[in-house]
Protein backbone atom coordinates (compact mmCIF):
# COMPACT_ATOMS: atom_id res chain seq x y z
CA UNK A 1 0.00 0.00 0.00
CA UNK A 2 1.24 3.48 -0.72
CA UNK A 3 0.14 6.51 1.21
CA UNK A 4 0.30 8.66 -1.89
CA UNK A 5 -2.74 6.87 -3.17
CA UNK A 6 -4.58 7.93 -0.07
CA UNK A 7 -3.81 11.50 -1.05
CA UNK A 8 -2.86 12.52 2.46
CA UNK A 9 -2.06 16.22 2.14
CA UNK A 10 1.31 15.74 3.84
CA UNK A 11 2.61 13.40 1.14
CA UNK A 12 3.13 16.08 -1.46
CA UNK A 13 5.28 18.10 0.93
CA UNK A 14 7.39 15.04 1.67
CA UNK A 15 7.83 14.05 -1.94
CA UNK A 16 9.02 17.48 -3.03
CA UNK A 17 11.67 17.48 -0.31
CA UNK A 18 13.41 14.39 -1.64
CA UNK A 19 16.32 15.30 -3.85
CA UNK A 20 17.37 13.16 -6.81
CA UNK A 21 21.11 13.11 -7.46
CA UNK A 22 22.04 11.67 -10.88
CA UNK A 23 24.89 9.23 -11.39
CA UNK A 24 25.43 8.37 -7.74
CA UNK A 25 27.01 6.13 -6.55
CA UNK A 26 27.75 5.24 -10.15
CA UNK A 27 26.71 6.33 -13.66
CA UNK A 28 23.09 5.61 -14.53
CA UNK A 29 21.79 5.51 -10.96
CA UNK A 30 19.35 8.27 -9.95
CA UNK A 31 19.97 8.43 -6.22
CA UNK A 32 16.99 9.30 -4.01
CA UNK A 33 18.47 11.59 -1.37
CA UNK A 34 16.39 11.90 1.80
CA UNK A 35 18.82 14.25 3.55
CA UNK A 36 16.99 17.24 2.10
CA UNK A 37 13.82 15.95 3.74
CA UNK A 38 15.63 15.96 7.09
CA UNK A 39 16.41 19.65 6.60
CA UNK A 40 12.71 20.47 6.77
CA UNK A 41 11.52 19.84 10.34
CA UNK A 42 7.85 19.87 9.36
CA UNK A 43 8.30 17.43 6.48
CA UNK A 44 10.47 15.15 8.61
CA UNK A 45 7.88 15.22 11.39
CA UNK A 46 5.09 14.50 8.91
CA UNK A 47 7.04 11.49 7.62
CA UNK A 48 7.35 10.04 11.10
CA UNK A 49 3.74 10.89 11.95
CA UNK A 50 2.44 9.01 8.91
CA UNK A 51 4.25 5.86 10.01
CA UNK A 52 3.30 6.26 13.67
CA UNK A 53 -0.38 6.76 12.83
CA UNK A 54 -0.30 3.53 10.88
CA UNK A 55 1.50 1.39 13.46
CA UNK A 56 0.33 2.81 16.78
CA UNK A 57 -2.54 0.40 17.25
CA UNK A 58 -0.81 -2.66 15.82
CA UNK A 59 1.00 -3.95 18.91
CA UNK A 60 4.43 -3.70 17.35
CA UNK A 61 7.03 -4.71 19.94
CA UNK A 62 10.17 -4.16 17.87
CA UNK A 63 11.25 -1.75 15.16
CA UNK A 64 14.27 -3.00 13.23
CA UNK A 65 16.18 -0.30 11.35
CA UNK A 66 18.65 -1.05 8.60
CA UNK A 67 22.02 0.68 8.74
CA UNK A 68 22.46 3.55 8.22
CA UNK A 69 19.45 5.51 6.95
CA UNK A 70 17.05 3.15 8.68
CA UNK A 71 18.64 4.46 11.89
CA UNK A 72 17.24 7.90 11.10
CA UNK A 73 13.60 6.87 10.64
CA UNK A 74 13.33 3.78 12.84
CA UNK A 75 14.09 5.19 16.31
CA UNK A 76 11.56 8.07 16.19
CA UNK A 77 8.88 5.57 15.15
CA UNK A 78 9.93 3.13 17.90
CA UNK A 79 9.88 5.87 20.54
CA UNK A 80 6.43 7.04 19.52
CA UNK A 81 4.84 3.59 19.53
CA UNK A 82 6.68 2.30 22.61
CA UNK A 83 8.60 -0.43 20.82
CA UNK A 84 12.22 -1.42 21.25
CA UNK A 85 14.64 -0.46 18.50
CA UNK A 86 17.04 -3.00 17.04
CA UNK A 87 19.80 -1.91 14.64
CA UNK A 88 20.55 -4.25 11.76
CA UNK A 89 24.14 -3.63 10.77
CA UNK A 90 26.89 -4.31 8.28
CA UNK A 91 29.37 -6.97 9.40
CA UNK A 92 31.60 -6.45 12.44
CA UNK A 93 29.89 -3.31 13.71
CA UNK A 94 27.83 -4.91 16.47
CA UNK A 95 29.80 -6.01 19.53
CA UNK A 96 29.09 -9.31 21.22
CA UNK A 97 27.19 -12.24 19.82
CA UNK A 98 25.38 -11.75 16.51
CA UNK A 99 23.56 -13.75 13.87
CA UNK A 100 24.26 -13.05 10.21
CA UNK A 101 22.28 -13.22 7.00
CA UNK A 102 24.00 -13.09 3.65
CA UNK A 103 22.28 -11.57 0.65
CA UNK A 104 22.99 -11.00 -3.03
CA UNK A 105 23.97 -7.69 -4.54
CA UNK A 106 24.13 -6.78 -8.19
CA UNK A 107 27.80 -7.78 -8.09
CA UNK A 108 28.76 -9.99 -5.20
CA UNK A 109 27.30 -10.47 -1.74
CA UNK A 110 26.79 -8.57 1.48
CA UNK A 111 25.85 -9.46 4.99
CA UNK A 112 23.46 -8.09 7.60
CA UNK A 113 23.88 -8.77 11.34
CA UNK A 114 21.63 -8.61 14.39
CA UNK A 115 22.37 -9.08 18.08
CA UNK A 116 21.54 -12.41 19.62
CA UNK A 117 18.90 -11.89 22.29
CA UNK A 118 17.68 -8.52 21.05
CA UNK A 119 14.55 -9.99 19.48
CA UNK A 120 12.50 -12.73 21.14
CA UNK A 121 10.18 -15.37 19.75
CA UNK A 122 6.74 -13.88 19.39
CA UNK A 123 7.97 -10.29 18.98
CA UNK A 124 5.90 -8.41 16.41
CA UNK A 125 8.35 -6.61 14.17
CA UNK A 126 8.39 -3.69 11.79
CA UNK A 127 11.35 -3.33 9.42
CA UNK A 128 12.28 0.22 8.47
CA UNK A 129 14.57 1.59 5.79
CA UNK A 130 14.61 4.82 3.81
CA UNK A 131 14.11 3.11 0.45
CA UNK A 132 13.28 -0.24 -1.15
CA UNK A 133 14.98 -0.96 -4.47
CA UNK A 134 15.48 -4.64 -5.34
CA UNK A 135 14.35 -5.72 -1.88
CA UNK A 136 17.49 -7.71 -1.12
CA UNK A 137 18.33 -5.85 2.08
CA UNK A 138 14.78 -5.91 3.43
CA UNK A 139 14.58 -9.59 2.63
CA UNK A 140 17.75 -10.27 4.62
CA UNK A 141 16.35 -8.23 7.51
CA UNK A 142 13.12 -10.21 7.50
CA UNK A 143 15.04 -13.47 7.45
CA UNK A 144 17.06 -12.45 10.50
CA UNK A 145 13.93 -11.59 12.44
CA UNK A 146 12.06 -14.73 11.45
CA UNK A 147 15.05 -16.91 12.30
CA UNK A 148 14.76 -15.84 15.93
CA UNK A 149 11.03 -16.44 15.96
CA UNK A 150 9.71 -12.93 15.50
CA UNK A 151 6.72 -12.20 13.32
CA UNK A 152 7.41 -9.55 10.69
CA UNK A 153 4.18 -7.57 10.52
CA UNK A 154 5.22 -5.15 7.77
CA UNK A 155 8.12 -3.42 6.04
CA UNK A 156 8.02 0.37 5.95
CA UNK A 157 10.00 2.66 3.67
CA UNK A 158 9.80 6.30 2.73
CA UNK A 159 10.45 5.58 -0.97
CA UNK A 160 9.81 2.67 -3.33
CA UNK A 161 11.37 2.17 -6.76
CA UNK A 162 8.54 0.02 -8.16
CA UNK A 163 10.35 -0.73 -11.44
CA UNK A 164 12.85 -2.82 -9.49
CA UNK A 165 10.05 -5.04 -8.15
CA UNK A 166 11.37 -5.21 -4.63
CA UNK A 167 7.86 -5.72 -3.32
CA UNK A 168 7.80 -9.18 -4.86
CA UNK A 169 10.89 -10.22 -2.95
CA UNK A 170 9.32 -9.88 0.48
CA UNK A 171 7.83 -13.40 0.75
CA UNK A 172 4.35 -12.00 0.65
CA UNK A 173 4.95 -9.66 3.58
CA UNK A 174 3.18 -6.33 3.23
CA UNK A 175 5.13 -3.23 2.30
CA UNK A 176 4.06 0.30 3.17
CA UNK A 177 5.67 3.27 1.44
CA UNK A 178 4.97 6.98 1.37
CA UNK A 179 6.20 7.86 -2.12
CA UNK A 180 7.02 6.05 -5.34
CA UNK A 181 9.72 7.06 -7.76
CA UNK A 182 9.96 5.84 -11.34
CA UNK B 1 11.45 -8.02 27.43
CA UNK B 2 12.85 -8.07 30.97
CA UNK B 3 14.17 -11.56 30.30
CA UNK B 4 15.84 -10.39 27.13
CA UNK B 5 17.49 -7.54 28.99
CA UNK B 6 18.67 -9.83 31.75
CA UNK B 7 20.06 -12.28 29.25
CA UNK B 8 21.95 -9.57 27.44
CA UNK B 9 23.16 -8.06 30.70
CA UNK B 10 24.41 -11.42 31.88
CA UNK B 11 26.65 -11.72 28.85
CA UNK B 12 28.98 -9.17 30.35
CA UNK B 13 27.45 -9.11 33.85
CA UNK B 14 28.11 -5.51 34.87
CA UNK B 15 27.51 -4.71 38.48
CA UNK B 16 24.82 -2.13 39.12
CA UNK B 17 25.87 1.51 39.06
CA UNK B 18 26.90 3.16 42.30
CA UNK B 19 24.72 6.08 43.22
CA UNK B 20 26.54 8.44 45.50
CA UNK B 21 25.01 10.11 48.50
CA UNK B 22 23.84 13.55 47.67
CA UNK B 23 26.52 16.19 47.69
CA UNK B 24 29.48 14.04 46.72
CA UNK B 25 30.94 13.12 43.39
CA UNK B 26 33.07 10.07 42.88
CA UNK B 27 36.07 11.05 40.83
CA UNK B 28 38.31 8.54 39.12
CA UNK B 29 41.80 8.41 40.66
CA UNK B 30 44.38 10.15 38.48
CA UNK B 31 46.30 7.78 36.29
CA UNK B 32 49.33 8.37 34.14
CA UNK B 33 48.61 5.46 31.87
CA UNK B 34 46.46 2.42 31.76
CA UNK B 35 47.45 -1.00 30.51
CA UNK B 36 45.08 -3.60 29.21
CA UNK B 37 45.62 -5.46 32.48
CA UNK B 38 44.62 -2.35 34.43
CA UNK B 39 41.47 -2.07 32.41
CA UNK B 40 40.56 -5.69 32.94
CA UNK B 41 41.09 -5.32 36.67
CA UNK B 42 38.86 -2.29 36.75
CA UNK B 43 36.27 -4.10 34.73
CA UNK B 44 36.19 -6.87 37.31
CA UNK B 45 35.37 -4.25 39.93
CA UNK B 46 33.45 -2.17 37.55
CA UNK B 47 31.43 0.75 38.63
CA UNK B 48 29.76 3.04 36.25
CA UNK B 49 29.78 6.44 37.80
CA UNK B 50 26.99 8.85 37.19
CA UNK B 51 28.36 12.05 35.82
CA UNK B 52 28.17 14.34 38.86
CA UNK B 53 24.76 13.15 39.85
CA UNK B 54 22.88 14.69 37.09
CA UNK B 55 23.56 15.66 33.53
CA UNK B 56 25.81 18.65 33.71
CA UNK B 57 27.64 20.74 31.24
CA UNK B 58 31.00 22.30 31.85
CA UNK B 59 31.27 25.76 30.48
CA UNK B 60 34.78 26.72 29.61
CA UNK B 61 35.64 30.31 30.15
CA UNK B 62 38.48 32.21 31.68
CA UNK B 63 38.57 31.75 35.40
CA UNK B 64 35.81 29.14 35.49
CA UNK B 65 36.62 25.98 37.37
CA UNK B 66 37.06 23.06 35.06
CA UNK B 67 35.90 19.49 34.99
CA UNK B 68 35.37 17.76 38.26
CA UNK B 69 35.57 20.83 40.43
CA UNK B 70 32.91 22.57 38.47
CA UNK B 71 30.80 19.44 38.58
CA UNK B 72 31.10 19.27 42.33
CA UNK B 73 30.13 22.87 42.72
CA UNK B 74 27.36 22.59 40.22
CA UNK B 75 25.63 19.66 41.75
CA UNK B 76 26.09 20.99 45.25
CA UNK B 77 24.26 24.08 44.19
CA UNK B 78 21.43 22.18 42.56
CA UNK B 79 18.41 21.30 44.60
CA UNK B 80 17.40 17.65 44.30
CA UNK B 81 20.20 15.08 43.81
CA UNK B 82 20.57 12.85 40.81
CA UNK B 83 17.94 12.76 38.13
CA UNK B 84 16.16 9.46 38.82
CA UNK B 85 16.20 8.55 35.15
CA UNK B 86 19.98 8.38 34.98
CA UNK B 87 20.42 5.21 37.05
CA UNK B 88 18.27 3.20 34.69
CA UNK B 89 20.02 4.65 31.66
CA UNK B 90 23.47 3.88 33.06
CA UNK B 91 22.55 0.33 34.00
CA UNK B 92 21.12 -0.43 30.58
CA UNK B 93 24.43 0.17 28.81
CA UNK B 94 26.37 -3.03 28.26
CA UNK B 95 30.17 -3.26 28.25
CA UNK B 96 31.77 -5.73 25.86
CA UNK B 97 35.44 -6.48 26.56
CA UNK B 98 37.98 -6.72 23.76
CA UNK B 99 35.87 -5.17 21.04
CA UNK B 100 36.73 -4.16 18.36
CA UNK B 101 40.19 -5.26 19.46
CA UNK B 102 41.90 -6.61 22.61
CA UNK B 103 42.07 -4.17 25.48
CA UNK B 104 39.12 -2.03 24.41
CA UNK B 105 36.06 -2.08 26.68
CA UNK B 106 33.27 -1.28 24.26
CA UNK B 107 30.30 0.68 25.58
CA UNK B 108 27.30 -0.88 23.87
CA UNK B 109 24.19 1.33 23.78
CA UNK B 110 22.06 -1.16 21.85
CA UNK B 111 20.83 -2.65 25.09
CA UNK B 112 19.49 0.75 26.08
CA UNK B 113 17.53 0.86 22.82
CA UNK B 114 15.83 -2.38 23.85
CA UNK B 115 14.25 -0.61 26.82
CA UNK B 116 11.69 1.87 25.44
CA UNK B 117 11.44 3.72 28.74
CA UNK B 118 15.20 4.16 29.12
CA UNK B 119 15.55 5.21 25.48
CA UNK B 120 12.75 7.73 25.88
CA UNK B 121 14.29 9.07 29.09
CA UNK B 122 17.61 9.52 27.30
CA UNK B 123 16.02 11.60 24.58
CA UNK B 124 13.94 13.54 27.11
CA UNK B 125 17.03 14.50 29.10
CA UNK B 126 18.61 16.01 26.00
CA UNK B 127 15.40 17.64 24.80
CA UNK B 128 14.77 19.26 28.18
CA UNK B 129 18.22 20.78 28.02
CA UNK B 130 18.08 22.07 24.44
CA UNK B 131 14.44 22.97 23.98
CA UNK B 132 14.82 26.63 24.87
CA UNK B 133 18.26 27.13 23.40
CA UNK B 134 17.20 28.07 19.88
CA UNK B 135 19.07 25.23 18.25
CA UNK B 136 18.43 25.29 14.51
CA UNK B 137 20.46 22.22 13.52
CA UNK B 138 21.30 18.87 15.12
CA UNK B 139 24.31 17.21 13.49
CA UNK B 140 24.54 13.47 14.12
CA UNK B 141 27.74 11.53 13.59
CA UNK B 142 27.43 8.27 11.64
CA UNK B 143 26.17 5.82 12.61
CA UNK B 144 25.09 5.78 16.27
CA UNK B 145 24.61 9.54 16.21
CA UNK B 146 21.84 8.80 13.70
CA UNK B 147 19.92 6.97 16.42
CA UNK B 148 19.95 9.76 19.02
CA UNK B 149 20.16 12.89 16.87
CA UNK B 150 16.90 12.70 14.86
CA UNK B 151 14.55 12.20 17.85
CA UNK B 152 16.17 15.21 19.52
CA UNK B 153 15.90 17.27 16.33
CA UNK B 154 12.25 16.34 15.88
CA UNK B 155 11.37 17.26 19.44
CA UNK B 156 13.06 20.66 19.37
CA UNK B 157 12.04 21.55 15.81
CA UNK B 158 15.56 21.64 14.39
CA UNK B 159 16.80 20.26 11.11
CA UNK B 160 18.91 17.08 11.19
CA UNK B 161 22.20 16.87 9.31
CA UNK B 162 24.04 13.54 9.02
CA UNK B 163 27.85 13.67 9.27
CA UNK B 164 29.11 10.71 7.30
CA UNK B 165 32.07 8.57 6.36
CA UNK B 166 33.50 9.31 2.89
CA UNK B 167 31.53 8.62 -0.29
CA UNK B 168 28.20 8.01 1.43
CA UNK B 169 26.58 11.40 0.90
CA UNK B 170 25.47 12.09 -2.70
CA UNK B 171 26.08 15.44 -4.30
CA UNK B 172 28.43 18.16 -3.16
CA UNK B 173 30.14 17.72 0.21
CA UNK B 174 32.84 19.28 2.31
CA UNK B 175 35.36 17.03 4.06
CA UNK B 176 37.39 17.19 7.23
CA UNK B 177 40.24 14.82 7.94
CA UNK B 178 40.98 13.73 11.49
CA UNK B 179 43.49 11.54 13.28
CA UNK B 180 42.91 8.03 14.50
CA UNK B 181 45.18 6.02 16.75
CA UNK B 182 46.75 4.68 13.55
CA UNK B 183 46.21 6.78 10.48
CA UNK B 184 43.44 9.19 9.61
CA UNK B 185 39.78 9.17 8.68
CA UNK B 186 37.50 11.65 6.94
CA UNK B 187 34.10 13.06 7.80
CA UNK B 188 31.77 14.67 5.26
CA UNK B 189 28.82 17.02 5.38
CA UNK B 190 26.55 18.24 2.59
CA UNK B 191 27.23 21.66 1.13
CA UNK B 192 24.23 23.87 1.79
CA UNK B 193 22.76 21.81 4.62
CA UNK B 194 23.99 24.23 7.26
CA UNK B 195 23.89 28.01 6.87
CA UNK B 196 25.98 30.78 8.41
CA UNK B 197 24.42 31.70 11.71
CA UNK B 198 22.82 28.30 12.32
CA UNK B 199 23.03 27.32 16.00
CA UNK B 200 24.26 23.73 16.05
CA UNK B 201 24.24 20.80 18.43
CA UNK B 202 26.56 17.86 17.67
CA UNK B 203 25.32 14.45 18.81
CA UNK B 204 27.09 11.10 19.10
CA UNK B 205 26.63 8.13 21.40
CA UNK B 206 30.05 8.41 23.01
CA UNK B 207 33.09 10.68 23.29
CA UNK B 208 36.45 8.93 23.60
CA UNK B 209 39.47 10.88 22.35
CA UNK B 210 37.24 13.59 20.89
CA UNK B 211 38.71 13.33 17.40
CA UNK B 212 35.40 12.64 15.69
CA UNK B 213 33.50 15.37 17.52
CA UNK B 214 36.31 17.78 16.82
CA UNK B 215 36.05 17.07 13.09
CA UNK B 216 32.28 17.59 13.25
CA UNK B 217 32.73 20.94 15.02
CA UNK B 218 35.21 22.05 12.37
CA UNK B 219 32.89 21.16 9.51
CA UNK B 220 30.07 23.16 11.06
CA UNK B 221 32.24 26.15 11.84
CA UNK B 222 33.74 26.15 8.36
CA UNK B 223 30.29 26.92 6.95
CA UNK B 224 29.67 29.63 9.51
CA UNK B 225 27.53 27.81 12.05
CA UNK B 226 27.82 28.42 15.78
CA UNK B 227 28.36 25.14 17.61
CA UNK B 228 26.48 25.63 20.86
CA UNK B 229 27.34 22.30 22.49
CA UNK B 230 28.31 18.67 21.95
CA UNK B 231 26.01 16.07 23.46
CA UNK B 232 26.87 12.43 24.12
CA UNK B 233 25.39 9.67 26.19
CA UNK B 234 28.75 8.45 27.46
CA UNK B 235 32.11 10.00 28.17
CA UNK B 236 35.39 8.14 28.74
CA UNK B 237 37.06 10.87 30.77
CA UNK B 238 40.47 9.19 30.91
CA UNK B 239 40.83 9.71 27.20
CA UNK B 240 40.47 13.46 27.73
CA UNK B 241 38.21 14.02 24.75
CA UNK B 242 36.72 17.01 26.52
CA UNK B 243 40.05 18.83 26.27
CA UNK B 244 40.15 18.31 22.55
CA UNK B 245 36.94 20.26 22.04
CA UNK B 246 38.66 23.53 22.85
CA UNK B 247 36.17 26.04 24.13
CA UNK B 248 33.13 24.03 23.13
CA UNK B 249 31.00 22.74 25.99
CA UNK B 250 30.28 19.03 26.30
CA UNK B 251 27.18 17.55 27.90
CA UNK B 252 27.06 13.87 28.83
CA UNK B 253 24.70 11.67 30.79
CA UNK B 254 27.07 8.95 31.93
CA UNK B 255 30.78 8.81 32.65
CA UNK B 256 32.70 5.55 32.45
CA UNK B 257 36.09 4.93 34.03
CA UNK B 258 36.98 1.94 31.90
Amino acid sequence: MAAYRDKDPRIHGIKTKIRVVPNFPKPGIMFQDITTLLLDPKAFKDTIDLFVERYKGKNISVVAGIEARGFIFGPPIALAIGAKFVPLRKPKKLPGEVISEEYILEYGRDCLEMHVGAVEPGDRALVVDDLIATGGTLCAAMNLLERVGAQVVECACVIELPDLKGRERLHGKPLYVLVESH
Amino acid sequence: MQQALQKLASLSAPPPPIIEARGRTRLPPPRCFSTAADRRRRFANRELSLSSWMATSFERSNGAKKGAEAARDQHMESDGGPDPRLAKIASSIRVIPDFPKPGIMFQDITTLLLDPEAFKDTIDLFVERYREKNISVVAGVEARGFIFGPPIALAIGAKFVPMRKPNKLPGEVISEEYSLEYGTDTMEMHVGAVQPGDRALVVDDLIATGGTLCAAIKLLERVGANVVECACMIELPELKGRDRLGNKPLFVLVSSDI
